[in-house]
């Protein structure tokens, strides 16, 4: 008989398969919205308006895993989407702006990094002020001006077509969720994260790189938000100094723990913060098509961001209770099955002395 | 011997904490010092009052963020927690005019209170980090707000002159808010000082394991301190539409940055179980005089913005840094005591 431990066990196992039940099921909801929903076209573009925010939930999940939170990614994007449009109206070529983003938001991941790496300062207060503080650099660069009217061979990346129906923007999430899987699951890097994340005086002692490995962490969503920032520009083709400061930041943090990421640090998945986005867009394509207004919106995925939380936590406290429970009772059994051979040995010691006198 | 070096270990913690707070003062002197000499119309009556009413609603609000700071936690949803009381406190006073302020002022507490309330709940029996927590019912109390209002506005013209009056009115020649800003900074310092379960805020915040090992309700002190939080931020709500008369669907938004920044720089830790009251205000009225400078000398708006943010990395690194001076220096004392009573016990 299956024990509640085991049951549970499989329910973490099966996160992603819940994960796809739900995207099923919000898009039959979607669909009863809109019939338009199922043409191919529209699923397939439903998620390019959200690109950015799926690759800014792909820099958080490493972060996350390693036990730490970086809620100023938004921020960071920001910043360097504003930076490359200021030096790209300023004449510099378009692409060499575009690495000088990507430079630059590696620089400020970097600074979180060594703020809280090396200074060991809380990642929460840290990215908090910087989350502010990186917003108030946006502003300062650009004011309240907008710069658009980028050359379309750069905004294809985020806003072109293959053959007028592949979003470019898709596949270069897929082609970043694959190495940045491969880089979660597969490298050396990869594994010390869920090191650090379930234990870090076992990390430190176990002579894993601790300092460096969390510097490099958060260089890593720096990193991300640059290449957000690319993407985010392509899409949208203009930039402001507000750019992303509403509930995209929510929305990127709920993408990360519904994936099934713990929200301590330990476990986590990128197939499974995948699925979440995908869930996440599709649920925001929908509330569009019902014609919810943004704060509805948000509070929706507020709701969903906390119902995770709770998911994840009460299936891990059953599984706790469920594993005394299964080792409870195997243990019972050993002592029962040890009893009855005990009986067994006892009857034929008694059975020997009197030989076959009995029957 | 033992008694002796928990006492002098104690003093020395407390003396950390006089010499932070000194240290906020110098700095507000400076400030104070900085843009009275460059600023025009800094050193006046009127600026002043308009500084003691922006400054009153940060610290009302920041007295219950320092009691959730404090149990090692944080409360962003303050904000809007703060919008949606000062929407539902005008939207009651425009509709019956007979009411009395102080049910109003109730009234907003109450539903302020619901919502930390409902923090709580998640942070302390939920098990949820906080800082999510609160990110996420900001986002669904900001919903709650849309909801309610359907995007329309409360204007002035539709309140009483009673409440309009509030916020110009002046006792003692001190603005009413800052009044209210005072009796809730001396209550809060007070049951900080003096109410045991305030003072447990400190344990919890300080060592959450030895405080449940030490019998103290753990998750019910959580609870308490984000209510508080939640029913001081109401009257925040309440405070911001005497201000500012007209409400809509966006107010508030941001406040919470606000209100963290004060409470960080006032050097309450975020690393829980350190920081005081007085700490807060000190760091509130710094905030905002250094905010009022900059408007004055017509300092971009964007700069504020970053400032805020600034001074939080700064403020937690300081304190870090100390945190660590101190742990570091507590360590050597006791090796020393140690190594005497070694001496001692060989002597005889």
């Amino acid at each position: 008989m299956r024990t509640v431990g085991q049951l549970a066990w499989k329910a973490v196992a099966r996160w992603e398969m819940l994960l796809v039940l739900l995207i099923l099921a919000a898009g039959v909801w979607s669909w009863t919205l809109s019939s338009f929903f199922l043409r191919r076209a529209n699923l397939l573009d439903l998620a390019t308006p959200y690109v950015f925010l799926g690759l800014l939930a792909f820099g958080l999940t490493f972060v996350v895993i390693a036990g730490e939170i970086d809620i100023s990614v938004v921020s960071t994007m920001a910043v360097s989407a504003v930076c490359f449009a200021q030096l790209w109206d300023s004449g510099v070529n378009v692409w060499l702006a575009a690495a000088a983003a990507l430079a630059l938001a590696t620089g400020l991941g970097l600074v979180n990094g060594v703020l809280i790496g090396v200074l060991d300062l809380p990642s929460l207060a840290v990215t908090l002020g910087t989350l502010a503080a990186y917003r108030g650099l946006a502003y300062v660069v650009l004011g309240g001006d907008a710069i658009a009217g980028f050359p379309t061979h750069f905004t294809n990346i985020g806003g072109g077509y293959i053959s007028n129906e592949l979003p470019i923007a898709l596949l270069v999430m897929l082609a970043f969720a694959v190495a940045l899987g491969l880089l979660l699951h597969a490298t050396r890097f990869g594994r010390y994260l869920y090191v650090l994340g379930s234990n870090r005086e076992a990390a430190r002692f176990s002579g894993i790189p601790v300092m460096r490995t969390r510097v490099t962490v958060f260089a890593l969503s720096g990193f991300m938000a640059g290449v957000a920032a690319v993407v985010y520009l392509g899409f949208f083709g203009s930039i402001q100094a507000d750019a992303a400061s509403g509930s995209e930041l929510i929305d990127v943090v709920t993408a990360v723990v519904l994936g099934g990421v713990d929200i301590f640090g330990g476990s986590g998945s990128m197939l499974g913060v995948l699925l979440a986005f995908v869930l996440v867009a599709e649920l925001r394509n929908g509330m569009q098509l019902a014609n919810w207004s943004g704060a509805t919106q948000d509070m929706v995925i507020g709701g969903l961001l906390v119902g995770a939380i709770l998911a994840g936590n009460a299936v891990r406290a059953a599984q706790a209770r469920g594993w005394r429970l299964g080792m409870a009772g195997r243990r019972w059994k050993e002592v029962h099955h040890a009893e009855g051979q005990e009986e067994v040995s006892v009857r034929a010691t008694l059975k020997t002395p009197g030989g076959g006198s009995t029957r | 011997m033992n008694t002796r070096r928990f006492v002098s270990a104690q003093a020395l913690a407390e003396a950390v904490v006089r010499l932070r707070e000194l240290g906020i003062f110098v700095a507000l002197a400076f400030t104070i010092l900085f843009f009275s000499v460059r600023a025009t119309n800094f050193m006046t009556a009127d600026n002043w009052r308009d500084i003691a009413t922006d400054v009153s609603m940060v610290v009302v609000v920041a007295v219950g963020q320092t009691m959730v700071v404090l149990t090692r936690n944080i409360d962003l949803s303050v904000g809007s927690i703060v919008g949606l009381t000062a929407y539902v406190s005008s939207n009651t006073l425009a509709d019956h005019h007979g009411l009395p302020i102080v049910v109003t002022a109730l009234i907003a507490m109450g539903i302020g209170a619901l919502c930390g309330l409902g923090n709580g709940l998640l942070v302390a029996v939920g098990k949820i980090p906080a800082i999510i927590a609160t990110l996420a019912t900001l986002a669904i109390y900001r919903g709650v707000l849309f909801e309610v209002t359907h995007g329309q506005n409360v204007f002035a013209s539709q309140l009483p002159q009673s409440f309009l009056d509030l916020a110009a009115k002046k006792p003692l020649g001190v603005p009413s808010l800052a009044w209210i800003a005072i009796g809730v900074a001396l209550v809060g310092a007070a049951l900080l000082r003096w109410a045991p379960w305030a003072r447990d805020f400190y344990a919890v915040g300080s060592n959450p394991d030895a405080a449940r090992l030490a019998g103290i309700p753990v998750a019910r002190r959580v609870m308490t301190a984000f209510v508080i939080s939640g029913a001081l931020a109401g009257l925040g709500g309440f405070m911001f539409a005497a201000r500012f008369a007209s409400v809509d669907a966006v107010a508030g938004r941001g406040f919470e940055l606000d209100v963290v920044t004060a409470v960080v720089i006032g050097g309450v830790n975020v690393f829980g179980g350190s920081g005081s009251v007085l700490g807060a205000v000190l760091g509130a009225l710094l905030v905002t005089t250094i905010q009022d400078g900059f408007t004055l000398m017509r300092v971009d708006e964007f700069w504020k913005i970053f400032f805020n943010g600034a001074a939080i990395v700064v403020a937690v690194t300081v304190d870090a840094l100390i945190t660590k001076r101190v742990q570091e220096a507590l360590r050597r004392r006791r090796r020393a005591e140690l190594l005497t009573a070694h001496e001692r016990a060989a002597e005889t």
